[in-house]
């Protein structure tokens, strides 16, 4: 029998029938699709083939085959999409790409570096600066899109305000960070940093320090042995508070929550979370003013996703060339049958070996 | 593990496609170092112009930083443009590291996924080379928020039009999650809420027990707890309402009522088994072949003699007599008719059941029977009629049987039943949720009267108001070694050593050479301590390894870092985590000089001689 005609043949059966003539030949079988499995079946080796062959035939006289139609519904879902297959053998499969999918260049498009623009705020961030004023905020938007803009603002006008601000990160890594960068814009006499065994400028009106510190001092203040000025406290910014829901920390993000003095406003900088709605009702149950949600899922810079081939070529990821936000995806065929080749090289017994 | 593309491939494609900076987020730390390392094998330098603009910058940070000097990667970076980033680290060279990518010098970061929090840097590309991570030796797919904080780095504000992901495959990848991760939103977050007993101590420092309930319900987990009570409600609620269109019965609670009477009914009857199983029409017709009726067999008539029940079954049989003269046994089913007619009988003990005479009169009167009579007509309540008798005799116990609402509540009952198990469940559950926080603080509560740091009264005693002040993991432990004196006239480096094992969590393995006697035994009396609380704390680690090495940088104050370090094989990011943290520990020792002015000044005095070095250059 030659290759041609037992592709064929393959081609006509059921994925059932092809997953039994696969059981016991090819590994991790059942992972595979129609398509994958007949291109297995047929990449096997010439003893193997046999073998195969007189287990097919028998298959055939037990299951007559019945000639299928062929399905137009499938091609709507562009998941199901059949791959594309280099194996002139297979018989073309029918396929209706609700649109074409994007090429390499058009992903490629537009790299490089946009001229320096005057920065201007977006509306939300001004939004976030100017409820600060009267509430609670919590910020949550993709990362990168400017969130530490918001909290260097509302920072400078605590400060005017002849407040105090405490600044909260959840490592000491990003408090240093963040103390190189404020002591840039305010100047370092201004900020100060808090640890848990030193404390440099503790006077200054802005005030470093990771959560677990902050929460030691609400307790220090709460049983009235206040070493802290936090009756100037002004603002209380947590950055990072996706932490709330940290296994082992996420306990004292909620003290501090709890206990943050009622003159003193919160601002909670958030990555993209599920529920920022259940987290704003939840700070407005228990403060007095109510608690201010932004919320957005765009990004300032586009993104793209690209594969890349262990081989060095690269591919579109999707179908489409910016990523679709929550309405399912469709992986580029190119990427499809790269990542199917990958999978069947090192799944093939031989590089087990 | 390594991704299938080589380093050297990957930064070439990207570098060709202008896809760089990116940040490629690898499995380990191992496999960071070695994609580091295999530069040196594939020659792909970078031009002099950015070799001198990253000797610049480093020089720079080397002044501030003077630990990163020697590092060993600096004639890598110098050379290639990439660089290694992850825990196993020091800050320092992180620091360095990030402002060598903020200033535009790198082509690629090599970092690990577990520490993508801390990657606080932007880059063009971010490279995703797994779909899964390990996490507490298992391996777990990422979260979509993982993924996502992941993908976050890609695109760099004003620097760039457009950021990229890029996927290339390794031994741990699979694209649907990280196509789901790209695609989907992210998901919702829940509180991890715990008691702790520092959290015990200073809420009742700061209020009294009668307070501490409305605090705990202002926690975000009482919230989350409150929004499914909420749904618990509106089913409750809506069980309720169903339960009220029952309306009034004669009783209040008619539904216990009617349970208590059925179960006394079936627990009654169960002493006379052998009417439990009667099909209706059986029972029914039970009590009216009493000895001297006429029934009607298949065949002919005939005088029942005696009732009984079988003895294995306990089945209704009747002794009856035929118009043959012969007395038969029979089931009472196979009675086909009831005749209206009774003749007297006059009953005996033993077999034939009957004095001679009557059973004389009944053999003639069969005899004397015409083709057909009357046939009694059986009513057979469809619900089973009580046994007259049971009833007569629960009467006393129950209004049921006489009540007027009883065909209602019989018939309701099965359904009203449920309800009501349900309504049960349900008010269980939502007191249960309500109470939660408040049980479990109940029992810290009671372990920490136990311990005598609170009073019964729930009030702090003296050894509580300094208790309070430890305020890390393992609080108990410490605060009861403390108290048994284990730490006094203890030096600087064993206290420090000690207190480096119990901060210690991470169980990545290491070895140390050189250890003390003094460690070993007094690691030997902590543990035993630690494994006496552990009903009530989970036991540190205890690492005897860890111990030693901060023992060591402090019984040496002239041991320079870089010995330290390759004495043991642990990671110098890791030696300098395990060190900040026993310095935090020792400062919430150091806290507690105004009761125990010796310890504090042992802990002051460990804090000295710790910073030194390179845990001087950062806060």
């Amino acid at each position: 029998m030659t290759n041609d005609t037992l592709a064929n043949q393959l081609a006509g059966l059921s994925v059932r029938l092809l997953h039994r003539l696969a059981k016991n030949r090819v590994p991790r079988h059942f992972r595979m699709g129609k398509n994958r499995l007949i291109q297995t079946l047929l990449s096997l080796s010439p003893e193997q083939q046999a073998d195969l062959e007189t287990h097919l035939s028998s298959l055939l006289q037990a299951h007559p085959r019945v000639p299928q139609p062929p399905k137009h519904g499938k091609g709507d879902k562009p998941k199901h999409e059949p791959n594309v297959v280099s194996r002139p053998a297979l018989p073309p499969q029918p396929s209706v790409p609700a649109k074409p999918a994007i090429s390499l260049q058009a992903l490629l498009e537009g790299i490089g570096v946009p001229p320096p623009q005057s920065f201007k705020p977006d509306d939300w961030q001004q939004e976030a600066i100017d409820r600060l004023t009267t509430n609670d905020v919590i910020l949550s938007v993709p990362t990168g899109s400017g969130k530490t803009y918001v909290a260097i603002e509302a920072m400078r006008r605590a400060i005017k305000a002849d407040r105090m601000v405490i600044y909260t990160s959840p490592l000491k890594a990003l408090s240093n960070t963040k103390l190189t960068e404020f002591s840039q814009t305010f100047g370092a006499d201004q900020v100060g940093i808090l640890t848990g065994d030193r404390r440099d400028n503790p006077q200054a009106p802005i005030l470093i320090m990771t959560t677990e510190i902050l929460r030691n001092l609400l307790y220090d203040a709460a049983s009235g042995e206040i070493d802290m000025r936090l009756d100037t406290l002004g603002l209380i910014i947590l950055d990072e508070s996706q932490f709330l829901a940290d296994r082992e920390r996420g306990v004292v993000w909620e003290e501090t929550i709890i206990f943050c003095p009622a003159q003193a406003r919160l601002l909670l900088l958030s990555a993209s979370i599920g529920n920022p709605d259940e987290i704003a009702a939840w700070i407005s149950s228990i403060r007095s003013e109510s608690c201010h949600l932004i919320q957005h899922r765009n990004r300032s810079v586009l993104l793209r996703a690209a594969y890349l081939d262990p081989g060095g070529k690269l591919a579109p990821f999707f179908r489409t060339r910016d990523i679709a936000r929550g309405r399912g995806f469709a992986l580029h065929p190119e990427t499809k049958r790269l990542f199917a080749n990958y999978e069947e090289q090192t799944l093939s017994p031989r590089s087990k070996r | 593990m390594p991704p299938a593309i080589h380093p050297v491939d990957l930064l070439r494609v990207l570098r060709h496609q202008r896809l760089t900076p990116a940040i490629v987020f690898l499995t380990s730390r191992r496999a960071c170092d070695e994609a580091i390392g295999s530069f040196e094998h594939r020659q792909l330098p970078i031009p002099p112009t950015r070799s001198s603009a990253i000797t610049d910058v480093l020089d720079h940070m080397i002044a501030e930083y003077p630990s990163i000097a020697d590092h060993p990667l600096i004639p890598t970076v110098q050379r290639y443009g990439v660089a290694a980033h992850h825990a196993g680290h020091l800050p320092s060279w992180k620091i360095a590291v990030e402002e060598l990518m903020r200033q535009g010098c790198l082509d690629a970061v090599f970092a690990t996924t577990t520490l993508a929090a801390g990657v606080d840097f932007p880059a063009r590309t971010v490279v995703i080379t797994q779909s899964s991570v390990r996490k507490d030796r298992d391996i777990v797919e990422l979260t979509v928020n993982e993924i996502q904080q992941l993908a976050g780095r890609g695109g760099r504000r004003g620097k760039d039009y457009v950021g990229f992901v890029v996927v290339t495959p390794s031994p741990y990848i699979d694209l649907g999650p990280i196509a789901n991760g790209l695609t989907n939103h992210p998901e919702p977050i829940d509180s991890q809420f715990v008691v702790s007993y520092p959290m015990v101590l200073n809420l009742l420092k700061a209020h009294s027990i009668d307070h501490i309930q409305p605090i705990l319900e202002k926690s975000f987990a009482q919230f989350q707890l409150n929004q499914r009570t909420d749904a618990y409600e509106t089913k409750l609620d809506d069980v309720e309402a169903q339960l009220e269109t029952y309306g009034q019965r004669e009783c209040a609670d008619w539904i216990a009522q009617w349970q208590s009477f059925s179960l006394a009914k079936k627990r009654r009857s169960h002493h006379r088994r052998k009417t439990q199983h009667d099909p209706p029409e059986i029972s029914a017709q039970l009590a009216f072949l009493t000895p001297g009726r006429a029934v009607e067999l298949s065949k002919d008539y005939a005088i029942v003699l005696r009732q009984y029940r079988s003895r294995g079954q306990g089945a209704p049989m009747l002794t009856v007599i035929r118009s043959s003269g012969r007395i038969v046994e029979y089931p009472a089913s196979a009675v086909t008719a009831v005749i209206d007619e009774v003749i007297d009988v006059t009953e005996a003990r033993r077999f034939p059941w009957c004095t001679p005479q009557s059973l004389e009169h009944a053999v003639t009167t069969l005899e004397q029977f015409p083709a057909r009579l009357r046939r009694l007509p059986i009513r057979v309540d469809p619900n089973g009629a009580d046994n007259p008798i049971l009833t007569e005799t629960l009467m006393d116990e129950f209004p049921c049987p006489t009540c007027p609402s009883r065909p209602a509540c019989q018939k309701d009952h099965p359904q009203a039943l449920k309800l009501r198990q349900e309504e049960h469940r349900l008010t269980k559950t939502i007191h249960a949720l309500r109470t939660e926080l408040w049980h479990r603080f109940q029992q810290h509560i009671e372990v920490l009267q136990k311990f005598g740091y609170l009073t019964p009264a729930c009030q702090l005693t003296s050894e509580g108001d300094w208790a309070r002040l430890i305020r890390i993991n393992h609080s108990l432990l410490i605060t009861e070694l403390i108290r048994m004196g284990a730490f006094e006239g203890i030096s600087a480096s064993l206290l420090a050593g000690v207190l480096a094992s119990i901060a210690h969590d991470d169980d990545r393995p290491a070895s140390f050479a050189g250890r003390q006697q003094a460690l070993i035994s007094t690691l030997g009396q902590v543990r035993k301590i630690a494994h006496s609380l552990s009903a009530y704390e989970e036991p540190p680690l205890l690492r005897l390894d860890v111990a030693a090495i901060v023992d060591r940088w402090i019984a040496e104050p002239t041991l320079p870092w870089s010995e330290l370090i390759h004495a043991t094989t642990m990671a110098e990011g890791d030696i300098y985590r395990l060190l900040a943290r026993t310095l935090e520990y020792l400062s919430q020792l150091h806290g507690l000089r105004s009761t125990h002015p010796g310890l504090a000044d042992i802990a002051r005095d460990a804090m000295d001689l710790m910073r030194r070095d390179v845990l001087q250059e950062l806060p």
